[in-house]
């Protein structure tokens, strides 16, 4: 569990807001850089930044590598200590960004007189240290036994390595002192409650990083001290000294152990100059990611150039590029060492514009090798290694698997399905669990190849009983519509069609067999469909509906009187006992659609000349009974 | 994962075995072929696709029979090895490094088994030395076995065991790599010195490690059995609170596009290999047309479905259909592959072989937060019925480089300053066509000012904006000079300038031009 929270999970920066930061840095920026406008100017004077300006960008610069690459679960804190100890931020996730931070400083405003000093703002610190982050607290309930530790980056001046040594020790029993009130505090807090106040813990380990910012030409009596521990591992203390002035670089140089990154200098970029368009210069920037990203290049590293820059060479790109895709292994996300640069600004638009880029390992003796690669996804940078063969190349031919030699899927239409079960970016918990239950929907009868099935090859035939019935509920409308499908079919096989004749022409030959034949599947087939979605009443209603339709269907010679009668008032004479079907009781408007010449002189109704009697014609050829109805009246009154 | 069998031939390793009851003579050398060759047909059942080199080691070492899935070649290789003097594992070792780093690079997980015959070969002392100068932890994940063909009672291998151990240890100390730790290797010792028990304990190691991995490929109601090539590798990594093994069931969640999924964070990529479905019961699901076979029909048909039953090849598998509709629309099925975990599915091919294309299984990191640009990996989902999604990929996140105005934060390099201030001055000189740019660089700057505390550069930047307007020429339009001035005034004043709710606003221009014409 030692893993859970590394040190580097919660970072506080302590900034000293006393008066002396007011001072100046003494380190002069030349501002007067309008060359060639006239001589007569009067020359602007340099400027020096104070050293809380100088402290203020070398900790914001350090926040922004580490937000740029860890969005998450990395974060930084802001205490300025004056006379109060003011907290820029919380630990909550939109508390820890940049623009949070500077408004932040922004209120705290520029050094002003009075008393205080970096010592208040310390103890916040720690006191920060003890307060749960938003991850811990989700850890908490499950398993309490996490290490809490944390970093704690104070930039301050002192006068001499006592003040020094009086402040580590001051951090220290603050630490103890409140590690024992968590160890206390903590069972009651957390059972009364936990969300009302952040919850206190025992912090276990903190690495304090002290930074004594001096002038440029001031003297200090303050030295460096290497990481040396305290209380009994509770505390590592480091000193460092540093001009303002290269405070910056400092940290930049700071940052890359503390978070285990790396740097490589893509050398060689070629860019067009505004002034001379025609030709290009050749470039470097360097860019930071995690050190991680060149674990393959350590083999042929010594340890001094691991410990530099790695310098890659940028590969032209030659026509489309396969961005990331071509990495085998993971990607890690990249952010410039300099991002007001232009050089940066150009490699960055470059590859946010969607192009990728190659990069190699430069070698002296000839001879190309592709390293690594940069991509933007998403609107972040990402590196990732290329290198070495896969283990699943040369794959076994899916041809010569199982399934390879059907050569009629359904791959139109499994395309459609995969189109209307496209995920997006939701709000929201379950969203997963929806798009399993809406696919479990729409696989529920679903013939993978075209010869196993009819109903799906007859088109527009069809449309839009198996578009609509996939739904998980059905509209009056709709259950009308998918009706009126079912009884168009009724009527073509009245009309005694081939099913297949719907079919495309090269289908059309697969399926052969006997006209009834088919029918009998068509309908057996839409049963089993309408059977397998029939879980809303809708859905039921509309398998009544086929149900009857079948009825007609299979048993058309002894059916219901009534749709025999309907029947004896539009079939032809000629046609055979029990073909034609009539249409169902409910909606016999359907009948009556366009139809061709031949279909018109079948099917259209004929003036009964003579019409039989209802009775013989139900019968069939058993012995008509008279009256039939009158006895079911009877029956029913009773 | 490819496999290198690490093969000791030194001369130790032709002492002859004495057995009782034997009738065939047999040397540790012949043991180990036979133990080579049952490793081989494991693999050529349960394994055809691994990737396997023979390299054999004395106090030299030799690349006998490099990577191959042709694994007859290292069979008629075996017999030709010729035999060396002296066991040298550390440099064995050494080589094998190179070997693995020049054809699988660091990203790749390699198993080695080293075949020795339980005697290091030096005394204490020696011991000591090797392990000193063991290359190990490599610079790849390994997994090393090793099988000394010795009696478990041989005062040797008492000597020789520490070594091993630490050879094991060692090769899974730290995997640097992001992939996560891989499992450790084992020793596995043979019960008694004779053919048998050699080739019993090289069946543990295969069972143990060269298992295949079956799971079923589910897709709503439709389902395929498939094999996953490479086996998937149990995932623990230190950033990671728990280990993640893959389920036998992977779950289609839904689709997207190819262009949209880009290339998420993968920990590994395996082949989906369909396998005919066994169980028959489910096979009626693909057969709904045979239901209603036809008296005359009947007997021609079943005798058919009975012949594309004995041939798997002919059953409708879905995967199949699945690969199709995946490389026909451009699309990739996104997989939960467990409790916050995902997996992605698409049809792959070589670039070198266009034509034979796969499906491909990428196993995400674990977590939602796999592929950021699709937003948390938890929260895809279909958009409601009839209503378009509100949000569209990619879910873009905004960084420092991202543009749209730096922050002050980029100060800390004088080159950033200068730069922003020149924009300043440049839109001064242009006035008055620029002079809505010039205010709002004025109100960047001074935010980035006023955040850092950096009264200074107001000072200073108003001191500068003064001298362009002593500079304007005598024909330039009088607004310019008022803007400036204007300008110049704000900076100074410390209750507007200081203000970070206060924004500079240029002077009502027009008033004052129509003003000045009267």
């Amino acid at each position: 569990m030692n893993s859970l929270f590394p040190v580097n999970h919660k970072t506080i920066f302590v900034l000293d807001h006393t008066p002396y930061f007011g001072i100046s840095s003494e380190y002069p920026i030349d501002f007067d850089v309008s060359k060639g406008r006239g001589t007569g100017q009067v020359p602007l004077p340099p400027i020096c930044k104070s050293l809380w300006t100088c402290s203020v960008e070398a900790a914001v610069e350090y926040c922004r590598i580490v937000w740029d690459l860890f969005p998450e679960s990395k974060l930084v804190k802001f205490v300025v200590s004056d006379s109060v100890a003011h907290i820029l931020n919380t630990w909550a996730a939109l508390q820890q960004n940049l623009t949070h931070v500077l408004n932040g400083l922004c209120l705290v405003g520029p050094v002003r007189r009075g008393a205080g000093g970096d010592v208040v703002g310390l103890c916040a610190a720690i006191e920060a240290l003890g307060e749960a982050s938003p991850e811990q607290i989700s850890r908490t309930s499950t398993d309490r036994h996490f290490q809490n530790r944390g970093r704690i980056i104070c930039i301050t001046s002192a006068r001499d390595d006592d003040s020094i040594r009086s402040l580590a020790e001051i951090a220290l029993n603050t630490l103890i002192q409140q590690n024992k009130k968590a160890s206390i505090v903590q069972p009651n807090s957390s059972r009364d409650s936990p969300n009302a106040t952040p919850q206190l813990l025992v912090t276990h380990y903190c690495h304090l990083i002290i930074i004594n910012v001096t002038p440029e030409k001031a003297e200090t009596r303050v030295n460096n001290q290497q990481l040396t521990e305290m209380g009994g591992g509770l505390m590592g203390v480091e000193v460092i000294v540093s001009r303002a002035s290269a405070l910056a670089s400092l940290l930049g140089r700071l940052v890359l152990p503390h978070y285990k990154l790396s740097t490589t200098t893509v050398t060689g970029i070629p860019m067009k100059e505004e002034q001379n368009a025609s030709s290009s210069a050749n470039y470097d920037v360097e860019i930071v990611h995690s050190i991680d990203a060149h674990a393959g290049l350590r083999a042929s590293q010594t340890a001094a150039e691991a410990a530099e820059s790695v310098v890659l060479r940028w590969w032209t790109p030659r026509g489309a590029e396969g961005g990331a895709g071509g990495c085998t292994g993971p990607l890690w996300r990249v952010t410039p060492a300099d991002v007001a640069s232009r050089p940066s600004a150009c490699l960055v638009n470059f590859l946010l514009n969607g192009r990728s880029v190659t990069l190699e390992v430069p070698r002296k003796g000839g001879g190309r090798s592709a390293s690594h690669v940069l991509a933007a996804q998403g609107g972040e940078l990402w590196i990732g290694a290329l290198g070495g063969r896969t283990t699943y190349d040369d794959p076994p031919a899916l041809s010569e698997g199982a399934g390879g030699r059907v050569t009629d899927y359904r791959i139109k239409e499994f395309g459609a399905l995969m189109q209307q079960n496209k995920l997006h970016p939701l709000r929201g918990a379950g969203s997963n669990a929806r798009a399993r239950s809406r696919l479990q929907r729409h696989t529920t009868y679903w013939p993978l190849t075209i010869s196993s099935t009819l109903i799906f090859n007859l088109g527009s035939v069809m449309e839009p009983l198996t578009r609509l019935v996939v739904q998980e509920s059905l509209t009056d409308e709709e259950v009308d519509q998918c009706r009126s499908v079912l009884l168009s079919l009724l009527s073509m096989e009245s009309r005694h069609e081939f099913p297949a004749a719907q079919l495309p022409s090269n289908l059309r030959g697969k399926s052969s067999g006997r006209r009834e034949e088919q029918w009998r599947q068509v309908w057996g087939e839409l049963e089993a469909l309408l059977r397998a979605y029939s879980n809303s009443s809708a859905h039921r209603t509309l398998l009544r509906v086929l149900l009857e339709c079948r009825a007609h269907n299979n048993h058309g010679a002894d059916g219901e009187s009534r749709a025999t009668v309907i029947r004896a008032t539009t079939d032809s004479p000629l046609s055979p006992v029990g073909a034609g079907n009539g249409s169902a009781s409910s909606a016999s408007g359907d009948v009556w659609a366009p139809r061709n010449v031949l279909d018109a002189l079948l099917g259209a109704p004929r003036p009964a000349r003579r019409l039989d009697f209802a009775g013989r014609m139900a019968a069939g050829n058993r012995v008509a009974i008279l009256y039939p109805q009158l006895q079911q009246d009877v029956e029913t009154q009773h | 994962m490819p496999t290198i069998i690490l093969l000791d031939v030194s001369l130790s390793m032709s002492r002859p075995v004495i057995s009782s009851d034997s009738i065939e003579n047999h040397t540790r050398s012949s043991i180990a072929v036979a133990a080579i060759n049952s490793f081989l047909d494991y693999l050529s059942v349960h394994a055809k696709l691994e990737y396997v080199a023979l390299v054999s080691f004395s106090s030299v070492h030799d690349v006998a029979v490099p990577f191959t899935r042709d694994f007859d070649s290292i069979r008629t290789k075996l017999p030709q090895i010729e035999e060396g003097d002296k066991t040298c594992i550390d440099s064995a070792l050494l080589g094998v490094n190179q070997l693995v780093m020049n054809e699988w690079g660091h990203q790749t997980p390699i198993q080695i088994i080293l075949i020795t015959d339980g005697s290091s070969g030096v005394g204490a002392i020696g011991r000591n030395r090797i392990i000193q100068s063991l290359p190990l932890p490599t610079l790849y994940p390994v997994k090393i076995h090793i099988l000394p063909i010795v009696s478990p009672h041989d005062p040797c291998l008492q000597h020789a065991m520490p070594l091993y151990q630490k050879i094991i240890d060692q090769a899974t100390v730290t995997a640097n790599n992001s992939n996560g730790t891989i499992s450790r290797g084992s020793i596995y010792c043979p019960e008694q010195l004779s053919v048998s028990s050699v080739i019993a304990a090289m069946t543990r190691l295969c069972e143990q490690h060269y298992q295949e991995f079956w799971c079923s490929l589910k897709c709503g109601q439709l389902e395929a059995r498939v094999q996953l090539f490479p086996a998937p590798q149990t995932v623990s990594h230190e950033s990671l609170t728990a280990t993640y093994t893959l389920s036998n069931q992977l779950h289609i969640i839904g689709f997207v596009q190819q262009q949209d999924l880009g290339t998420p964070i993968a920990i590994s990529k395996h082949l989906v290999i369909p396998q005919a479905q066994i169980n028959n019961n489910t096979s009626g699901r693909e057969n709904y047309g045979s239901k209603t076979p036809t008296k005359d029909g009947s007997t021609t048909e079943n005798i058919t479905t009975e012949e594309e039953m004995s041939d798997p090849s002919k059953i409708p598998n879905f995967c199949v259909l699945l690969h199709g509709a995946l490389k026909v629309e451009g699309m990739s099925a996104i997989i939960l592959l467990g409790t916050e975990w995902w997996g992605t599915l698409s049809a792959w091919c070589e670039a070198s072989r266009a034509r034979r294309s796969c499906l491909l299984l990428s196993v995400l990191k674990p977590g939602v937060s796999a592929a950021p640009w699709l937003g948390p990996l938890d929260q895809l989902g279909p958009p409601e019925e009839g209503s378009a999604p509100t949000e569209v990929f990619p879910v873009r996140a905004w960084r420092s480089y991202s543009g749209g105005g730096g922050s002050g934060s980029t100060w800390a390099r004088p080159h950033a300053l200068l730069a922003d201030v020149q924009k300043v001055l440049r839109h001064a000189r242009k006035l008055p066509d620029k002079t809505q740019h010039l205010y709002k660089e004025l109100n960047r700057l001074r935010r980035s000012a006023i955040s850092l505390g950096f009264s200074e550069l107001l000072t200073c930047v108003s001191t500068a904006l003064e001298r362009e307007c002593s500079a304007l020429p005598s024909n330039a339009p009088p607004e310019c000079a008022l803007q400036l001035a204007h300008a110049i005034a704000a900076l100074r004043d410390p209750r507007t300038a200081f203000d970070i709710k206060h924004t500079l606003q240029p002077i009502a221009a027009n008033i004052t031009l129509t003003s000045m014409s009267h």
